[in-house]
């Protein structure tokens, strides 16, 4: 037993160096950090207290990103659910031209992010953009505030499309057919067998890439510094690409260790929620 | 296992000295990170391989240039590389203004003066943008200063000149700009939102010469107070400002600027001399366009503008690095350079160059940049601040919502009085003793 003990620990010892070195130390560092004042070369000055938070808090631009942030999820999250699922369930049947289909579902993937921010960026720029061009609107995308988030949010859902359409389309494609036959034989739909039989049937897969939405939501910030920079004045600015800003533009280490002290702590406590409510559920059982 | 590890140990020990500053061929490596893409970047990669091929070969030196982005992606490496290990640092860095504050108070940094190089030929107004307390920070190279574009072809058609002051601007704006039959704004007087980089014409000019914060604008030391609030200087543009968005001329836009005017949706823009050669291109010849100084906030707003741009930032004092410096303000280059790019050259001894002067009179829109640079006060100087990105999209948010109306002219002042000194004190706080 012993043996297997030691066997066992060996085998994720190299993870657990690297989980070391790399998370849980940098971690605790910022915790301490977060309640010292260090200078941006990296010297102790003193001690802080909850300045450092105070001083967060009472930033109107932070608190403003995390309002942006919250309408950034909320947007983008259904949007990119809704969409990458009707995508899925449209061509989930195999047939000749599903190649064809699966090809451009899946081309946003082939492409860098910055790569399609610069191009997002080119076509949405000024009155006479390219987009105003294709749908004869007279819009200046990115540089009016509301516009410019919502840019952000078709950026997002076309950089996260790919991934979450193979996904779901696998998860479509395993279902045991058998299932989807013995309903046809009882009398249901199309419709039906997809939102009574289907959907329910990959329902652990759709929460999957519903999580990874909401985590890549929360934690947006390469397509803004990217596409807009957080304008125009300031209204795509992120908690993230507030704490890029702070953090490596300005070399505020307040800043910079009480969001990594914060955004850890809510993490913890989201999965520490999660694993709580699964436990009971099985309870449940 | 031994045999491994012993491969392992010699490629360990072997890797520091590949990565040490030497070549192949024996040669001193002197790197430079540079911001300079597009025109100035084929500029700059010519620039460096005459002198590796001439100077450099003779004196055992080669250049090795690494484009690492724009301006401020320099400074956040350069912060980065210093804060991790100083042997990572580059020997020179391509750095704006926006890198001086860290500059000054970094203990990398070989000021200009510890390089022991001449600096009697280059221009006052181009030293005063990166001299401090400590000396000159950096060699000014690719220098430039904001200048007003114009569409000379639409003011010729109304007889206009270009306006002196932002109140002729307001009285000409509803003659520049046009509106449809249904009543929209087809094309507007002015397009832009001024920020950090304008109001150094329009706030630093004021009384001949204002500055934002204290300290000369934190050259002389690291600011502690701001200045343009209680000096009334931020109010008395904001005042002017306002009475030119009442004309409904104003598209407050805060990029985007030059396709707006290139495409004649704008009569009159503000961007950096810089732009010159690429708003030529983009207007391509559909009308003529013309530039002139910046317009001034008041009658008594005579300082001119500061010159902006970037400058050269030495981390070490090796003479191969004196050598490249020097090379690189030399007057061969510095004309290469500057009419390769339309940056304003900063050596002096161009200007009485006959080539140069042939250059200029065949380039009048080029001129008009030296010009202003002359005429400007070269106290007028650009503001070292801590956050400045931060700080520059607060002007800019501020102001478009002045011009909006959607807040006062008073909250607009004190939003950005306490921004700019909230930042200071905790910029204080953290790093000064």
């Amino acid at each position: 037993m012993k043996r297997r003990e030691l066997k066992a620990f060996a085998y994720i010892a190299p993870a657990l160096v690297m989980a070391l070195l790399f998370s849980y130390l940098p971690l605790i560092r910022s915790f301490i950090s977060s309640f010292l004042t260090i200078s941006q070369s990296g010297q102790i000055r003193g001690f802080a207290g909850f300045g450092n938070y105070i001083r967060l808090f009472s930033d109107d631009a932070f608190i403003r990103s995390i309002g942006h942030t919250i309408i950034f999820t909320l947007l983008f999250v259904p949007l990119n659910t809704v969409l990458t699922t009707a995508a899925a369930a449209l061509t989930r049947r195999k047939r000749k031209m599903s190649p064809v289909a699966e090809f451009i579902f899946l081309s946003p993937m082939a492409v860098s992010l910055s790569a399609y921010a610069i191009v997002f960026s080119e076509m949405f720029r000024g009155r006479i953009s390219i987009i105003n061009r294709m749908f004869s609107t007279d819009i200046a995308w990115l540089e009016s505030p509301g516009t410019a988030m919502l840019v952000l949010v078709i950026l997002g859902v076309f950089l996260d499309f790919g991934i979450d359409y193979i996904l779901l389309l696998s998860a479509f494609r395993s279902i045991d057919k058998d299932v989807i036959d013995a309903a046809r034989l009882d009398g249901a739909g199309p419709m039906q067998s997809l939102f009574l039989i289907e959907l329910p049937m990959i329902k652990p897969m759709l929460s999957a890439t519903v999580f990874m939405a909401i985590k890549d939501a929360l934690l947006i910030s390469a397509p803004v510094m990217v596409l807009t920079e957080g304008g125009p004045f300031r209204s795509t600015e992120t908690v993230m690409y507030y704490y890029y800003l702070e953090a490596f533009r300005s070399g505020n280490r307040a800043v910079e260790s009480t969001i990594a002290t914060l955004s850890v702590s809510i993490s913890i406590a989201a999965m520490a929620a999660i694993s709580l409510r699964r436990r009971h559920a099985r309870k449940d059982f | 296992m031994k045999k491994l590890l012993s491969y392992l140990l010699v490629v360990l020990t072997a890797f520091p000295l590949i990565a040490m500053g030497s070549s192949e061929s024996g040669k001193e490596i002197v790197t430079i990170w540079h911001c300079s893409s597009g025109r100035a970047g084929t500029a700059l990669e010519e620039i460096i391989d005459e002198f590796n091929s001439t100077i450099g070969e003779e004196k055992g030196i080669e250049i090795e240039a690494v484009y690492q982005g724009l301006a401020n992606d320099v400074i956040t490496k350069v912060k980065a590389a210093a804060s991790a290990d100083i042997s990572s640092l580059p020997d020179i860095a391509q750095l704006d203004a926006t890198a001086c504050l860290d500059m000054m108070n970094a203990d990398y940094l070989y000021t200009i003066d510890e390089l022991g190089i001449d600096t009697s030929d280059i221009m006052p107004q181009a030293m005063g943008a990166f001299t401090s307390y400590k000396g000159l920070l950096g060699m000014p190279f690719s220098c430039s200063l904001l200048l007003a574009y114009y569409n000379k072809t639409l003011f010729d058609s109304l007889s206009l000149k270009a306006p002196e002051t932002l109140d002729e601007l307001t009285a000409i704006a509803p003659l520049l700009g046009e509106k449809d039959s249904s009543g929209n704004v087809t094309r507007y007087a002015f397009a832009g939102v001024p920020t950090t980089y304008e109001l150094g014409a329009f706030i630093g000019a004021q009384k001949g010469l204002s500055y934002f914060v204290d300290m000369e604008n934190g050259h002389q030391g690291t600011p502690t107070e701001v200045l343009f609030g209680k000096e009334g200087t931020f109010r008395n543009f904001l005042e002017h400002w306002k009475a030119l968005a009442d004309t409904g001329y104003l598209n407050s836009i805060p990029s985007g600027t030059t396709a707006e005017f290139a495409s004649g949706r704008a009569a009159m823009i503000l961007a950096s001399s810089s732009n010159l050669t690429r708003i030529l291109a983009d207007v391509s010849g559909r009308f003529e366009v013309g530039t002139a100084f910046v317009p001034k906030t008041d009658e008594n707003a005579t300082g001119g503008v500061n010159i902006g741009g970037e400058a050269l930032f030495c981390y070490s004092d090796s003479d191969a690095v004196k050598t490249v410096i020097e090379y690189l303000i030399s007057t061969e280059v510095q004309m290469k350079w500057s009419q390769a790019t339309g940056y304003v050259a900063v050596n002096t001894e161009i200007y009485s160059n006959p080539e140069y002067i042939a250059f200029l009179e065949s380039n009048p829109a080029y001129s008009k940049a030296i010009e202003q640079a002359e005429a400007s006060n070269p106290k007028v100087v650009g503001i070292w601040l801590p956050s400045a990105y931060q700080i520059y999209y607060s002007f800019q948010s501020n102001i478009m919502e002045v011009a909006a109306g959607s807040i006062t002219i008073d909250q607009a002042v004190d939003n950005m009085v306490s921004i700019v000194q909230t930042a200071l004190d905790e910029y204080a706080r953290a790093n000064i003793d």
